[in-house]
C-alpha cells in the first residue's frame, strides 16, 4: 500500500513534468500576448509523430525530441502569423479559429499516422526501471521525464528571473504598454516568445508519446489537462504553471489508482473549490 | 433619525501599494449638494467606486441613513438608495433609449425576474420611461439605440439611468466630462432642478458649475481631504489655489 | 410582425410540414437532426448572444439528459412520461453544479467550461458499468405516452418539429422580457447594470441554468431519435460545434442557430460522402466563419438588405 503510494506519487509528478511543457507555454503565450491557443494541444500531437517518425527513421530520440519541437516552431509560427494574429484580441474569436485549426491538424495527423496508438520508440539506455528501495522496480523513462521537466521548469525559470529577455517578458506580462516603452521590438520578442512555446509543446508531444502513446483525440486529452493546469496556476503565471502541474498531475495519478472510473471527476475538483474561493486561480490576476 | 445621509470614515484604497483614497471622511447632511474637487489623480473617482461599491475599499467605513453598507454588494446599495453615473459614459450601446431606462426601472423592483412577459406589456414601465426621456430633454427619441445618439445626448441618458434607480443619493461623476458650454449648461441648470430631498455627491472640473451648485465643498488632494467649506471659503482659500487652480 | 416576416415563416411552416412527403426518409432524418442540433445551439447562443458568455460545456447537459433517459427507459423500463422529464432534471442539476463558473468571465469561462466538458465526457467513457462505456446504451425505443406512441421516423419528425416552435415561441417572449433584456444590459456593460440594481451573478447563474434546461431538452428530442447514446454525445467537438452553429448562423437571434445547424450538418453529410478529412474541412468553417463570417448568416443577410433593400428601422 505504502509502496503503492510512493510510486502513485511518482507517477504524478512525471506527468507533471510533462504538463508543465505544455501548460508553461500556453500561460506565457496568454500572459505576454493574451492570445488563447487551443491548437496547443494538437500542436503537442503532432510534435509527437514527426518526433516518432523522426525517431524511427535516425534511430535518435534527441534528434527526436528537438525536431519534434522545432517542426512545430514552424507550424505555429504561420498559424500564428497568418491567422491569430488576425484576431486581434478577441478571445471568443481565437478560441474558435485554434480549435479549428486543431480540428484541421488532427485529421491531417490521422490521415498520414492512422488511427492505431503509436508509441515513440525511447533508447535502450532510457528503457528498463530502476530499483527503488524495497526492491520496487520503476520505469527509468518516468525518472527520465522528471528530470526534463525540471530542467526546462529551472531554465525557464532563470530565462524569465534573471535575464534582460525575461525582464521585458515579465514587464509585458505585468503591462503592455512598458514593453512598447522600452525601445524593444516587440513583434519580434513575440515571435520568440510564441516560438518558445510551440517548441515546448512539440517536444512534449515526443515525451510525452514515449509513455503515454499518441493516437487521435489525445490532444484533447492533453489539452484539458494543461488547462485546468492553467486554471488553477492562474492565467499567465510561470510559477501557477509548476504548482498547478504538480496538484493536476498527483491528483490525477492518485485518482486513477483510488477512483479509476472518477479519474476525471477529480481534476473537477480543484477547479470547483478554487472557484468559490479563488476564481483568478492561485497566481491569476485580473484581465 | 439621523440627518446625515452619508457618513465614509477613514476610508482608503490601496492599488499595487500606492493609496489612491488615503483615509478620507465624509459626512454628507440629507438634501446636501456636495460637490468634491481636486487636480487629476487626486483620488476622486475612486473614492466614488468605493462609496458605491464598484470596488472594495481597503479599509475604512460607508454608512447610508445611518446603516454600514461597507461590506453590501453594488447591487444592494442601489436597492437602499445610491444612484450613481460613470465619467466615462456607460449606457447600453445596443439597447435602444427606452430600453435603457427600462432596465434601470426594473433594475430595483423584483420585475427584473420576469421571463414569461414582454418588456412592452408593462405600460407603466413605458410611461416613465417617456416621461424620463423628455425631462432630461431627450422627447421623441425612445426607440433609437443609444449607440446613434449624439455624445452630448449620451451624457443626458446617463444622467436618467441614474435617476430612475429612485436615488434617494446621487453619485454623479463628472456629469459635464467632455460637454461644449451649451450643452454644459444643460446638464447643470438640469442638476439644479433636480428635488432637494436628493441628496447629491457630484465630481466636478469646472469651478464655476461646481461652485454654482455646491451647498458644500470638499478638496481632494493625492487621496487626503485638504479642505472642507462653503464655495466662498473654498475659493478664498490659498492651499486650494495652490493645488488645484494652479493647475487649471 | 410585419406582413412580409408573417409571410415568410407561414412558407417555412408549409415547406417543413411538407417535407416527408416530399423529400423522403434521407431528408427527413437530417432536418431532424438539424432541429435538435438547432435546439442545443439556441441554448448555447442563449449565454453567448444574450449575455455574452461563451459556454464549451453544453454537449455536458445534452449527454446527461439521453443519459439519463435511455438508461431510464432501456435498463429500468421507464415509460416516457417519466424518463423524458427525468433527463430534463438531470440535466438541469448539472446546469446548477456547473453554473458556478460564472464567478469567472472571459477566458477563464471558457477554460473552466472546457474542462467540466471533459468531466462528464470521461466519467461516460470510464464508468462503463454504469453508462457502458464506449458502446454507450442502445436500443433505446420511441417516445410513448400511453397508448400514443410514436411508431415512425416521419412521426417523430412532427413531434420534434412541434417541439421546436414551441420553443421557439418561448425563447421569442424570453428574449424581449425584462429578464432576457437584463442579459443583453449586461453583455453591454455589467458595471452598469450591478449600478442599476442588479445583481448581475445571479442573473448569469440563472440564465445557465435556464440554458442548460434547454440544452437538456434537446438531448431528451436526440436520444429518442438516435436510439442510443455514447461518450460522443458528451465530447468536446458536440459543444464546439453547437457553438459554431450559432456563430454561423448569427448570435443573438432565434433563427440564426437553426440556419447554422443546417449549414453545419448540410455540409458534413455533403462532405464526408466523397472526402475523408471531413473532420478538417469543419476546422476550416471553423477558421473561415471567425476570419470572414463573424456576425453570421443573419448579420450577412442583414448587411445584403441594408445595401439592396430598404433599410427599415427595427421596431422593438
Amino acid at each position: 500500500m505504502l509502496t503503492s503510494a510512493v510510486l502513485q506519487a511518482i507517477n504524478g509528478i512525471s506527468l507533471a513534468a510533462l504538463l508543465f511543457l505544455l501548460a508553461s507555454g500556453f500561460t506565457l503565450s496568454f500572459g505576454l500576448m493574451r492570445v488563447v491557443n487551443m491548437a496547443h494541444g494538437a500542436y503537442y500531437l503532432l510534435g509527437g509523430y514527426i518526433g516518432l517518425t523522426i525517431a524511427e527513421k535516425t534511430g535518435s530520440f534527441a534528434l527526436a525530441l528537438v525536431g519534434g519541437g522545432a517542426a512545430i516552431i514552424v507550424v505555429g509560427y504561420l498559424i500564428d502569423r497568418f491567422l491569430i494574429r488576425r484576431t486581434g484580441e478577441n478571445h471568443l474569436a481565437q478560441v474558435l479559429l485554434t480549435v479549428g485549426v486543431a480540428f484541421v491538424i488532427g485529421d491531417v495527423a490521422l490521415a498520414i499516422w492512422g488511427g492505431d496508438n503509436l508509441m515513440v520508440p525511447a533508447p535502450k539506455f532510457l528503457k528498463g526501471a530502476v530499483i527503488l528501495p524495497g526492491d520496487v522496480y520503476y520505469p527509468r523513462y518516468r525518472f527520465v521525464l522528471i528530470f526534463l521537466g525540471v530542467a526546462v521548469g529551472v531554465a525557464l525559470w532563470l530565462l524569465y528571473k534573471k535575464t534582460q529577455l525575461g525582464a521585458v517578458v515579465r514587464a509585458g506580462v505585468d503591462d503592455r504598454e512598458q514593453v512598447n516603452a522600452t525601445g524593444i521590438n516587440v513583434d519580434r520578442l513575440f515571435v520568440m516568445v510564441s516560438g518558445l512555446a510551440s517548441f515546448l509543446a512539440g517536444m512534449a508531444g515526443v515525451a510525452g508519446g514515449a509513455f503515454l502513446t499518441l493516437y487521435p483525440g489525445a490532444e484533447w486529452e492533453i489539452l484539458v489537462y494543461a488547462l485546468v493546469v492553467v486554471i488553477v496556476g492562474g492565467l499567465g503565471s510561470l510559477e501557477g504553471a509548476m504548482i498547478g502541474a504538480l496538484i493536476v498531475g498527483l491528483l490525477d495519478a492518485y485518482g486513477r489508482w483510488l477512483l479509476p472510473e472518477f479519474s476525471y471527476f477529480v481534476l473537477f475538483g480543484p477547479i470547483a473549490l478554487l472557484m468559490l474561493f479563488r476564481p483568478r486561480g492561485l497566481f491569476g490576476r485580473e484581465y | 433619525m439621523s440627518n446625515t445621509a452619508l457618513e465614509v470614515g477613514a476610508l482608503a484604497k490601496v492599488f499595487g501599494g500606492l493609496a489612491a483614497v488615503d483615509g478620507v471622511s465624509l459626512k454628507v447632511a440629507a438634501g446636501e449638494r456636495r460637490v468634491l474637487i481636486g487636480p487629476n489623480g487626486a483620488g476622486k473617482t475612486t473614492l466614488f467606486h468605493c462609496i458605491t461599491g464598484t470596488l472594495k475599499p481597503t479599509s475604512g467605513q460607508v454608512t447610508l441613513f445611518g446603516r454600514d453598507v461597507t461590506r453590501l454588494a453594488e447591487y444592494s446599495r442601489t436597492a437602499l438608495g445610491m444612484g450613481r453615473t460613470f465619467q466615462i459614459t456607460n449606457v447600453f450601446p445596443d439597447l435602444t433609449l427606452g430600453e435603457n431606462l427600462a432596465l434601470a426601472i426594473v433594475g430595483t423592483d423584483r420585475r427584473k425576474w420576469v421571463l414569461h412577459r414582454p418588456m412592452q406589456a408593462y405600460a407603466d414601465v413605458r410611461r416613465q420611461a417617456l416621461e424620463s426621456l423628455e425631462r432630461v430633454g431627450l422627447a421623441g427619441r425612445a426607440d433609437q439605440p443609444a449607440k446613434l445618439v449624439s455624445y452630448g445626448e449620451r451624457r443626458q441618458l446617463e444622467l436618467a439611468l441614474a435617476l430612475n434607480t429612485r436615488p434617494k443619493v446621487l453619485f454623479l461623476d463628472e456629469p459635464c466630462a467632455g460637454l461644449s458650454p451649451a450643452e454644459r449648461q444643460r446638464i447643470s441648470q438640469m442638476i439644479g432642478e433636480l428635488p432637494r430631498d436628493i441628496t447629491l455627491l457630484m465630481i466636478e472640473h469646472d469651478m464655476d458649475v461646481a461652485l454654482g451648485l455646491a451647498d458644500r465643498v470638499t478638496v481632494l488632494h493625492q487621496g487626503r481631504v485638504i479642505l472642507e467649506g462653503s464655495p466662498d471659503e473654498v475659493r478664498a482659500n490659498a492651499q486650494v489655489r495652490d493645488v488645484y487652480f494652479g493647475h487649471a | 410582425m410585419d406582413r412580409g416576416r408573417a409571410v415568410l415563416a407561414a412558407v417555412a411552416l408549409a415547406a417543413a410540414l411538407a417535407l416527408p412527403s416530399a423529400a423522403g426518409p434521407f431528408w427527413t432524418g437530417l432536418v431532424t437532426q438539424m432541429y435538435i442540433f438547432g435546439l442545443l445551439a439556441l441554448s448555447v447562443d442563449l449565454l453567448l448572444g444574450h449575455a455574452g458568455l461563451f459556454s464549451l460545456t453544453h454537449a455536458s447537459f445534452f449527454a446527461v439528459s439521453a443519459y439519463t433517459v435511455a438508461i431510464l427507459q432501456v435498463r429500468y423500463a421507464v415509460p416516457t412520461a417519466l424518463a423524458a422529464p427525468a433527463g430534463i432534471l438531470a440535466g438541469t442539476l448539472l446546469a446548477l453544479l456547473f453554473g458556478l463558473a460564472v464567478r469567472t468571465r472571459g477566458v477563464y469561462f471558457i477554460l473552466i467550461t472546457i474542462a467540466f466538458g471533459y468531466v462528464v465526457w470521461g466519467v461516460a467513457h470510464r464508468w462503463s458499468s454504469f453508462t457502458g462505456g464506449d458502446n454507450g446504451v442502445t436500443n433505446v425505443p420511441f417516445p410513448a405516452l400511453g397508448a400514443a406512441a410514436i411508431t415512425s421516423h416521419t412521426q417523430y419528425y412532427y413531434l420534434v418539429l412541434a417541439a421546436v416552435i414551441v420553443c421557439g415561441l418561448g425563447y421569442r417572449v424570453f428574449m424581449r422580457s425584462p429578464f432576457g433584456l437584463g442579459l443583453r444590459g449586461i453583455k453591454a456593460s455589467e458595471s452598469r447594470m450591478q449600478s442599476l440594481g442588479f445583481r448581475t451573478s445571479a442573473h448569469l447563474y440563472a440564465a445557465f441554468v435556464l440554458s442548460g434546461a434547454l440544452a437538456s431538452f434537446a438531448g431528451v428530442l436526440y436520444v429518442y431519435y438516435n436510439k442510443f447514446v455514447n461518450p460522443v454525445a458528451a465530447s468536446f467537438p458536440v459543444s464546439v460545434e453547437a457553438a459554431l452553429m450559432a456563430i454561423v448562423g448569427g448570435t443573438g437571434t432565434i433563427i440564426g442557430p437553426f440556419l447554422g445547424a443546417a449549414v453545419v450538418l448540410g455540409l458534413r453529410n455533403w462532405v464526408s460522402s466523397f472526402f475523408e478529412l471531413h473532420a478538417a474541412v469543419m476546422g476550416a468553417v471553423f477558421i473561415a466563419t471567425v476570419l470572414w463570417a463573424p456576425q453570421g448568416l443573419v448579420g450577412i443577410a442583414g448587411r445584403l438588405r441594408a445595401r439592396f433593400g430598404k433599410a427599415k428601422e427595427r421596431t422593438p
